[in-house]
């Protein structure tokens, strides 16, 4: 397979720019669900991923909902669900940390991704989904960051603290957070699709660019390294906020795609980007897609890829889409890529 | 005073045991515990306020100063009240239904406490009958929403709504915040002010109380 995805992936032009839409509890919506049940069950999920190709016709596909939560709810984080009828994004608050008043990280269990939490459901979604698109479409098992996973375990604020005041629990407890990863992602590679890392926590908004390539840049390197021996070529890594003051120990990760979020700097991206010869994915804005007409998303989505410069590397993405975002305004941002690759064709 | 300007340094720095160190020596030198309030505490949190917006601090630093502001206002406390020291006014903080962000309702709570106010925090994912409830039990002077969702600011205008639906609209100010709100939104959901970050939050809080410094 050598998908437009993966054109872009290794810098080779592909016949017109990807299109990553972030959907995950949107996902959901597509088969009149909530987040609640369709990350729960590996039917609904599996069902929610076909519509979701189906309707939107997004370059990849990812495998997750509650994209934080499964492996600290498999180590044994509390995850609060929601009711019948309420679509709101299941989550891990303060309360759900399992290191509270504890610093002990030996304390803690690796998991078994064929039995604990939900991972056994969201491998079993993959295998699924393998059997019925692989060949047609990437798809990627989405996994936590070293940083958040630590975030979730400890709960934020104290990990912030520690940062600061015992660097030496924060490695040792990155370091379990790297090995469950592996784990995890290992399943997914295994089920026969790849893998796409999430690590927000870490975003330069809330810790400092220093701490990152200190703390959280050397087990993150080694969970792509790991992902690449396993057999894994391309690893997404998704760091949101404004990440430009991050770039360089974010390429450094070794990740061949990163995300240039709405607040970061697409040139800075471009620039360092395609000396490295990696793929980045500029978001849209989420909040666009419920306040704007198709019109004006539409604008916007033609205002970002003529910034793109025709970078073969260049994605184009959303921040992730809340539940119940209208098709017809994510169609606007297809229709824009439609249009802007074929104008020079048209002007022949 | 030297040691005041030492004390709000100390705590711009985080360094709690040197707060709390120079609050008690403070004290026991019958320096008065409102200045120590005013002029070392509050000072110290509108400079790490201020450097948090220009992005010279970030997230770890400004929870140790924090840390080190409470393990200080722990030690001041009953002295104020002793003096008969009125707080500027209680603020009762929540992030609303289905949401559980709270990093940045946190941030402001903090500026907020620094800046001499009293915070009750209900936490994340709160119902509006729940705010409903706190408001009756502490008597807030403000209600501080946060959202981080464009799907659970429309959380705000049921909780605004239920606010006035039992009658209480009048006794307090609603204050709201958070990524993807702004002014407009606040307008148009009838909240009485919008802040777009922490330092701000404490400007408009004031401002809604009618005080000046
Ligand atoms: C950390 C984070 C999380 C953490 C939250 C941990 C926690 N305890 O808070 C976790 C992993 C749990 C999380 C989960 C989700 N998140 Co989130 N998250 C973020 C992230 C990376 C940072 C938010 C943050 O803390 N910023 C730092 C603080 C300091 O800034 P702030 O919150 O804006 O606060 C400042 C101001 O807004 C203001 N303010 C805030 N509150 C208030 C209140 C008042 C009264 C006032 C006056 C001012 C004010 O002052 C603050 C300080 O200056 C952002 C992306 C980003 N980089 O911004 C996404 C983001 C907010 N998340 C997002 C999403 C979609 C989710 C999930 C739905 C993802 C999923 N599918 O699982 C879930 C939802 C879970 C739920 N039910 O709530 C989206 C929201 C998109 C949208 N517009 O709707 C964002 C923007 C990411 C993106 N680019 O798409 N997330």
């Amino acid at each position: 397979m050598n998908t437009r995805y993966e054109q872009a992936l290794n810098c080779q032009q592909p016949d017109r720019v990807p299109f990553l839409p972030a959907i995950y509890e949107h996902k959901a919506w597509f088969v009149g669900k909530t987040p609640s049940d369709v990350c729960r069950d590996p039917k609904l999920l599996t069902a929610a991923l076909l519509a979701e190709y189906e309707r939107v016709k997004p370059d990849a596909l990812t495998i997750g909902v509650d994209i934080y939560n499964v492996e600290a709810e498999a180590v044994g984080c509390k995850v609060t669900y929601y009711d019948e009828g309420n679509n709101s994004v299941p989550s891990i608050g303060h309360e759900g940390a399992i290191l509270q008043g504890s610093d002990d990280v030996t304390s803690l269990r690796l998991p078994d991704p064929r039995m604990d939490g939900r991972m056994p459901l969201f491998i079993e979604a993959a295998k699924a989904m393998v059997k019925i698109l692989g060949k047609e479409i990437p798809l990627r098992g989405a996994v936590s960051g070293p940083f958040s996973l630590a975030a979730h375990l400890a709960g934020p604020q104290k990990l912030f603290l520690l940062t600061m005041m015992q660097p030496g629990i924060v490695k040792e407890l990155l370091g379990f957070a790297a090995e469950v990863i592996k784990l995890y992602g290992n399943a997914f590679i295994e089920a026969g699709c790849g893998v796409v890392m999430f690590d927000s926590f870490a975003s330069s908004d809330l810790l400092p660019p220093e701490m990152y390539r200190e703390l959280v840049l050397p087990p993150t390197r080694g969970i792509v390294d790991h992902f690449h021996q396993k057999g894994a070529r391309n690893i997404p890594l998704i760091i949101g906020g404004n990440t430009t003051s991050l770039l360089e120990a974010y390429l450094g990760t070794g990740a061949n795609n990163i995300l240039c979020d709405v607040k970061a700097d697409p040139q800075e991206f471009l620039k360092r980007c395609s000396a490295m010869k990696k793929a980045f994915r500029r978001n849209l804005d989420s909040a666009l897609f419920l306040e704007s007409s198709p019109a004006d998303i539409k604008n916007r989505a033609m205002r970002s890829l003529e910034e793109s410069n025709s970078y073969p590397g260049y994605i184009l993405g959303t921040g992730v889409l809340a539940y119940g975002t209208p098709l017809t305004h994510i169609a606007a941002v297809r229709e824009a890529i439609d249009e802007y690759e074929r104008a020079p064709a048209a002007g022949q | 005073m030297k040691e005041l300007q030492d004390l709000a340094l100390y705590l711009e720095q985080g360094q709690a045991q040197k707060v709390i160190a120079l609050t008690e020596q403070l004290l026991a030198a019958s320096i008065s515990p409102q200045r120590i309030l005013n002029d070392g505490l509050i000072a110290g949190m509108a400079a790490v306020g201020e450097k948090m917006r220009n992005g010279d601090m970030y997230l770890p630093e400004v929870l140790q100063s924090a840390g080190a502001m409470q393990a200080s206002l722990k030690i001041l406390k009953p002295h104020l009240a002793r003096e008969g020291a009125q707080s500027r006014g209680r603020v009762l903080m929540g992030t609303v239904k289905g949401d559980m962000h709270d990093i940045g309702k946190n941030l402001v709570g903090i500026m907020l406490q620094g800046a001499g106010f009293e915070i009750v925090d209900l936490g994340v994912n709160i119902p509006p009958e729940k705010f409903v409830e706190a408001i009756k039990t502490h008597q807030p002077s403000i209600v501080a929403l946060s959202a981080m969702l464009t799907t659970t600011m429309l959380n705000m205008k049921s909780t605004i709504d239920s606010v006035r639906l039992a009658g209480l609209s009048s006794y307090v100010k609603i204050i709201i915040g958070g990524a993807p709100v702004n002014q407009g939104y606040a307008d148009q959901i009838g909240a009485d002010g919008y802040a777009r970050d922490a330092v701000l939050a404490v400007d408009k809080v004031k401002q809604l109380l009618g005080i000046s410094a």
